[in-house]
């Protein structure tokens, strides 16, 4: 152990919060022992508390200001659950219309924006021949997405003019010419093309949410019992919008997208072959967005070990959460409803690192019947096919024919991007499906958007969960009313899953197992670390924020002076 | 500062006008009960001729204050400094009351027809439509009712006029009986007068809401219309529980009320010492002077002077000089009494000061008067007598700025001044209590002047207006281009970026924007355009603290100028933890290196609150553990300027909601700085993150600024005032209910819990998400995001606002 060196990164940027890693390497810089650790609390379940449940909805969708939509949805769904509310079709299509839209957004966000430059190396892309980049991308795809030699000529004049600036702005400081880059000039030079196009696009698909939700981040269009946008929703205008800019999306997904994922498998085919950024192969799904009769888009259900013939039905009462090594008390495992925890900030070491042995992280612990799990795109993809989904299993299985993957290649880093690309086609593909339902709805005059209900004839006590899919795996926000009060509220989030520290058993959570291993070309420049990590899509505001903090008391603690809140 | 002005009268007015004057930063809000824009009461007899006038009468308001009309106020919440009214509630830092005083009557009139007073627009309204055919009987013995008697004898409407006096005199009882006289004979000379002196009301028969019969003292009056003018009583009832009031609501010789950020003046005041200055508007702008001094942090007292008063009569001609200090019960009082034919001057004397002059066509030099009462010099008979003419410039015209006939006719020849509009430029005659307006404007249509001279002048005054507006906006983009003399990009650099990035349409909407951001009239955008192509780029470090990542995420959707080249070309976004390639060690580096390079050339944006909890544990950042405080101070220490971004960064928005777990606050209160711009919202629109940056990067300056520090150009408007759905608001036309009818035709959102009235921001006018919809647009409303007090904790949300919200 003491030949072994720890190294630190924080901040994780690309990322939505504030994330800190840190590994420990031995001499052959392989990865041996790795921590994840949320710095940031806000305690947005206890400022929850004590509110009426109808004001839970704006206060709950601003734990993330990316995955905005989800906990508002799934804040006001548990609400509705607790009072036996059921919404009108009109006002779940809707719901959903929004819902899944996001899914395609933050797909396209986070592999664009958000990750690519881990793969892409845009240095290298001002030395590409245009006419060949045109050809090499015509490998992957029929009709690539605005790939003219001209077009791709300009995108590097413009790449180029802000880099011989000597201003890189955000680009400045990449790991750029790391020998973990594996893509040729070219190839490079065809993702920096979507890059940008992805910019307009994300932008436009921003829209198309606002349609129904009156803007975005931060929609304001649920009201327990339904949507308040019936006028939107009878304005057939809107209605045509909102799918023009859905059937471009559809093309930039088929056509740049989906192929670009392919040109990453085949570049980075030795990452995906030594298992790179592969965790325990537990994964976990909640399934959802059932419609009419048919099949639900996602299927629940529970793997161990990457054994993918023998899937566990998915029983939400075996969800616990713990806090042995989160900075809280009470490090039992508890169920959602019954948490109860109290800050407890053991701090840092002297010279800023975590106390390896200790509590290092304000992100809880969440298990299933005891066990680590992950969940996200990879987990839906990976039980879809398992169980044979009508709806999954042909986009997967066209994906795998091209690429010649298997179903255990996607347990990896690049994996996790090809699953998550594959679910951006699978939700972009349904919304069109979803609209056609809403608009033979209204036909038959049915205009309803709201369940009418008297609030105060609701019972007092009601306890009620909203349990969802959302883009980065299974959300669940659990509220708990006395009074006609909230009297206790959690939220247990896709990247507390997947963040997890380790518990008392000492397994690791998913973040961490996915690094140990991992061996790094220069321990200065750790970018596999990075590309390990960004390829769960991590969101920190939502992890951290939601600790359940149930009669904390921050008087027992050293407050810096000039706090001015009546604690 | 927001400063509240209640009353929509001259002294509302005045206050506000010169209060922007003095300091034109502040934020002003004047709330009036009535329907019409303040309008000039002293004119008000105009009305009664023409009703529909309103508009010539209607006060001349600094374009930044802004006004609430039909706003009867209710209760003063000085506490949490509020004022209410019926529907709305109005935060205030400092308040001035004005609201004047309203008229008495002798009974209760509200349910009859035929009986006025003679206050509003509404009342002349009444007046003229009711005295039709009518015995009409005005009620009193002042100024008020002269100047009305005199109106009404003008219009052939009235069958007969009573003026009911109740004692022995006119006007005032120190009034000679010589002048009571000839007044007595000028109004008399229409038959249809009768001045009743020792009279007054004493039964009435009534029929529904009809009076059919007066009888009084001396006899009986049939078909009756009854007008007021008997007095008035100060328009307090709002003040009484929360201020010190006697008859009016008092106040020391600083004008402030028994609470110090509240100030009263005009006639709703009543000095402590000295009482009253009933109808005195030289007095009330004095007043008003003194009340802006110490809302503004300087010293001032209000002591009475000399007034020289007028009677707004055509008749003839009546004025009156007063020292502070005369005494009418006095026995050493003597009167001095010169009369000649119509005219009369009366002096009052004691010992040998003189202490009042009152004159009916005089043509005695009152300003000389005046003098001499404000000096204490003695005088002597004889010097009065020798002064029986006027004085070589003419009949005193402004009383409150002193100036004579003959000098208004010297400047209006000189000048070529054709309009009193004009004469603005050159004197403040008749613009203070504007008495005198319409004798001026008779002076200027009888002097006349040389067209061609007038023309050429006025084009003149036209063209040096235009040029010096032009000189700012051409020394401000001197300055753009003194403080950018490293530019990168060269014009023709610009130009052509522009041309390969396809952005002109792109490139117009911004320079619209901008012209429009430094409100500028559009006919600068030629100049505005000149400039923007020097364009440069300004370092920026955007540092996220205890946030969602939400005004990133909306920043990335900007559309004008796209985000892409807003960040490939336009600015340097250096340091950004959701979009920059870096990460850990080298994202540090890039931070460190802007810090060191770029020491005061750089800006930061802050996303986010500042959790001061637990030492500011709650947050940490970097591989040395630094709390996000430790990190805000250390970049904002030598950062060019920091703009906080979303109502985290402003008030601490949701995080800071209660019971505030963090302890979080926002980003100035963290620093302890007034000087952080803010940009409040959940999100914030990046329409005004961007237009505030480029605002800056062009001339080195934020845009004009509110009280609150933020940008007046996006956060200057209610969502309520410009919303699409006011229409139904002021239609009565509501939504009761998620999804019901009115819902499906977009009728206003109030009584499901909208804020709109409370919030201020440009949501209704630019929207979100380039434009697509917003809260109300989607039929949720709005909460107020950019307030975070208000969203989060004071107002509950989806339900109507209680008149008086909960605390």
């Amino acid at each position: 152990m003491s030949n072994n060196r720890k190294i630190v990164i924080d901040p994780i940027t690309r990322i939505e919060g504030h994330l800190r890693i840190e590994v420990e390497i031995d001499e052959e810089n392989i990865i041996r022992e790795a921590w994840a650790s949320g710095q940031l609390f806000r305690g947005i379940e206890t400022i929850l508390k004590g509110r009426d449940p109808r004001d839970v909805g704006l206060i709950a969708q601003r734990i993330c200001g990316v995955c905005t939509n989800v906990h508002y949805r799934a804040s006001i769904s548990a609400v509705e659950d607790a009072y036996g509310i059921t919404i009108p079709k009109n006002a779940e299509i809707i719901r959903n219309l929004v819902t899944l839209s996001l899914f395609v957004q933050d797909h396209i966000v986070h592999y664009y924006h958000l990750h690519s430059l881990d793969f892409v190396d845009i240095t290298s892309a001002l030395n590409a021949d245009c006419v060949k980049a045109s050809a090499e991308a015509k490998e992957w795809c029929d009709h690539p997405y605005r790939n003219s030699p001209e077009h791709l000529q300009s995108v590097q004049e413009k790449l180029g003019s802000f880099v011989k600036a000597g201003r890189l702005g955000l680009f400045a400081n990449g790991y750029w010419g790391h020998s973990a880059y594996k893509l040729t000039p070219e190839q490079n030079l065809v993702h920096m093309n979507h890059y940008l196009e992805a910019l307009t696009l994300q932008r436009d698909l921003s829209k198309a949410v606002a349609i129904f939700s009156g803007k975005t981040p931060h929609p304001q269009n649920l009201v327990v019992g339904g949507v308040t946008s019936v006028a939107d929703m009878l304005n057939p205008q809107r209605l045509n919008d909102f799918l023009f800019i859905i059937k471009e999306v559809r093309e930039f997904i088929e056509r740049a997208y989906i192929p670009d994922m392919m040109m990453i498998v085949d570049g980075y085919r030795e990452s995906i072959d030594a298992g790179e950024g592969r965790a325990s192969g537990n994964f976990m799904g909640c399934g959802g967005y059932r419609f009419g009769e048919g099949h639900a888009l996602f299927e629940s259900g529970v793997v161990r070990g990457h054994d993918f013939e023998n899937i566990e039905p998915f029983d939400e009462s075996k969800i616990t959460e713990e806090a042995s090594r989160s900075w809280y008390e009470n490090d039992a495992p508890l169920s959602p409803y019954e948490g109860e925890t109290t800050p407890f900030y053991t701090d840092l070491n002297d010279d800023g690192t975590l106390k390896s042995e200790g509590k290092y992280t304000w992100v809880k612990a969440p298990r299933y019947d005891g066990a680590v799990m992950e969940v996200g795109p990879l987990a839906r993809m990976c039980i879809g096919v398992a169980k044979k989904s009508p709806i999954i299993l042909p986009y997967m299985e066209r994906f795998m024919t091209k690429t010649g993957m298997e179903l255990i290649d996607f347990s990896t880093t690049v994996g996790r991007n090809a699953a998550r690309a594959v679910e951006a086609q699978i939700c972009c593909d349904y919304l069109f499906d979803m609209m056609s339902d809403l608009i033979e709805n209204i036909k038959y005059y049915d205009e309803t958007t709201w369940t009418k209900y008297v609030f105060e004839e609701l019972p007092q006590e009601a306890r009620g969960r909203g349990l969802f899919e959302v883009p980065r795996g299974v959300l669940g926000h659990f509220v708990r009313i006395e009074d006609a009060k909230v009297a206790n509220y959690q939220a247990v989030v896709p990247t507390t899953w997947n963040a997890s520290p380790k518990d008392t058993k000492n397994s690791r959570g998913a973040y961490e197992e996915s690094l140990i291993g991992l061996k790094l070309s220069d321990p200065s420049a750790p970018l596999e670390v990075l590309r390990v990590i960004h390829s769960f899509d991590p969101c920190l505001a939502c992890a951290v924020h939601v600790m359940d903090v149930r009669g904390m008391e921050l008087s027992q603690y050293k407050i810096g002076g000039g706090c001015p809140s009546g604690l | 500062m927001r400063i509240v002005i209640v009353g929509g009268g001259i002294a509302a007015v005045y206050l506000a006008n010169t209060l922007l004057e003095q300091a034109p930063d502040l934020e002003l809000l004047i709330v009036s009960e009535e329907q019409h824009p303040p309008y000039d009461r002293i004119h008000l007899c105009k009305l009664v001729e023409d009703c529909n006038c309103v508009d010539s009468i209607t006060l001349e308001l600094n374009s930044n204050v802004r006004l609430e009309l039909n706003q009867k106020i209710t209760a003063i919440d000085s506490e949490s400094k509020r004022i209410f009214s019926q529907h709305c509630a109005f935060h205030y830092d400092k308040l001035i009351i004005a609201t004047g005083s309203l008229p008495k009557t002798l009974f209760n009139i509200s349910d009859i027809q035929n009986a006025a007073t003679f206050r509003s627009q509404r009342d002349c309204e009444v007046i003229a439509q009711g005295m039709i055919g009518k015995n009409v009987i005005i009620v009193g013995a002042g100024p008020i009712a002269l100047e009305l008697l005199d109106t009404l004898m003008r219009s052939d409407a009235p069958k007969s006029i009573t003026l009911l006096v109740r004692k022995n005199y006119l006007y005032s009882e120190v009034i000679s009986r010589e002048a009571l006289e000839l007044i007595r004979c000028i109004f008399e000379a229409d038959r249809r007068v009768r001045i009743r002196f020792n009279d007054q009301i004493v039964d009435k028969e009534v029929e529904g809401n009809t009076i059919t019969k007066v009888l009084t003292t001396q006899g009986v009056i049939d078909n009756p219309f009854i007008i007021f003018g008997v007095g008035i009583d100060p328009n307090i009832p709002f003040a009484r529980e929360s201020l010190e009031c006697d008859k009016g609501i008092l106040v020391d010789e600083t004008m402030q009320t028994s609470n110090p950020d509240i100030y009263c003046v005009g006639e709703a005041a009543q000095l402590r010492e000295g009482g009253f200055i009933a109808g005195r508007v030289k007095e009330c702008s004095i007043q008003a002077d003194v009340a802006i001094a110490n809302v503004l942090g300087k010293e001032a007292n209000f002591t009475e002077e000399v007034s020289i008063d007028a009677l707004k009569v055509g008749s003839f001609l009546f004025a009156d000089v007063s020292s502070p200090d005369f005494n009418p019960k006095d026995s050493e009082n003597e009167t001095i009494l010169i009369s000649h034919e119509n005219r009369i001057d009366q002096y009052i004397v004691n010992g040998d000061r003189l202490k009042r002059f009152i004159g009916i066509n005089t043509n005695i030099d009152l300003l000389a008067l005046k003098k001499l009462i404000e000096n204490d010099s003695p005088i002597d008979a004889a010097y009065l007598y020798s002064n029986r003419l006027m004085s070589e410039k003419g009949r005193l015209i402004c009383s409150c700025e002193g100036v004579h006939e003959q000098e208004l006719v010297e400047i209006i020849q000189e000048n070529s001044v054709t309009s009193f509009a004009e004469l603005k430029a050159y004197s403040k005659a008749g613009r203070t209590c504007g008495r005198c307006k319409q004798d001026i404007c008779s002076i200027i249509t009888a002097t006349p002047v040389d067209p061609i001279e007038a023309a050429r002048l006025k084009c003149a005054r036209e063209a040096a207006a235009k040029e010096a507006k032009l000189a700012t906006v051409r020394a401000r983009i001197e300055k753009y281009n003194r403080l950018h003399a490293k530019n990168q990009l060269s014009t023709e650099n610009f130009e052509e970026a522009i041309t390969s990035f396809d952005l002109n349409h792109e490139f117009n909407h911004w320079v619209s924007m901008i012209t429009a951001s430094m409100h500028l009239h559009p006919d600068f955008e030629e100049v505005v355009k000149e400039g923007v192509t020097q364009l440069n780029k300004i370092p920026i470090i955007w540092l996220e603290l205890s946030d969602c990542s939400g005004n990133s995420e909306a920043f990335i959707k900007s559309a004008h100028p796209s985000v892409d080249d807003l960040i490939l070309k336009y600015i340097s976004l250096d340091y950004h933890e959701l979009l920059m390639a870096a990460s850990g060690d080298q994202s540090e580096m890039a931070l460190d290196s802007i810090i060191a390079n770029d020491a005061g050339k750089y800006l930061l944006i802050v996303e986010g609150a500042v959790p001061l909890g637990l030492d500011g544990k709650f947050l940490r950042i970097g591989a040395k553990g630094e709390t996000g405080l430790e990190l805000l101070r250390r970049v904002s220490a030598n950062a060019l300027a920091v703009i906080a971004v979303g109502s985290c960064a402003y008030d601490g928005g949701v995080v800071a909601a209660a019971p505030n777990p963090t302890g979080a606050v926002g980003v100035a209160e963290a620093l302890g700085r007034s000087d952080i711009v803010n940009l409040p919202g959940c999100p914030t629109n990046p329409i005004n993150i961007v237009g505030t940056l480029l605002h800056y990067i062009m001339f080195d300056e934020f845009p004009k600024l509110d009280s609150h520090n933020r940008p007046e150009w996006a956060y200057g408007f209610r969502v309520h005032d410009n919303c699409e759905r006011r229409g139904h608001y002021d239609a009565d036309e509501f939504v009761l209910e998620w999804g019901d009818d009115g819902a499906k035709k977009g009728w206003c959102l109030f009584q499901m819990g909208c804020k709109g009235p409370h919030a201020d921001l440009n949501c209704s006018l630019v929207k979100f998400n380039e434009g697509t919809s917003w809260p109300v647009q989607a039929g949720h409303g709005c909460f107020g995001c950019g307030q975070g007090k208000i969203a989060f904790d004071e107002y509950a949300n989806q339900r109507p606002l209680q008149e008086k919200p909960n605390e």
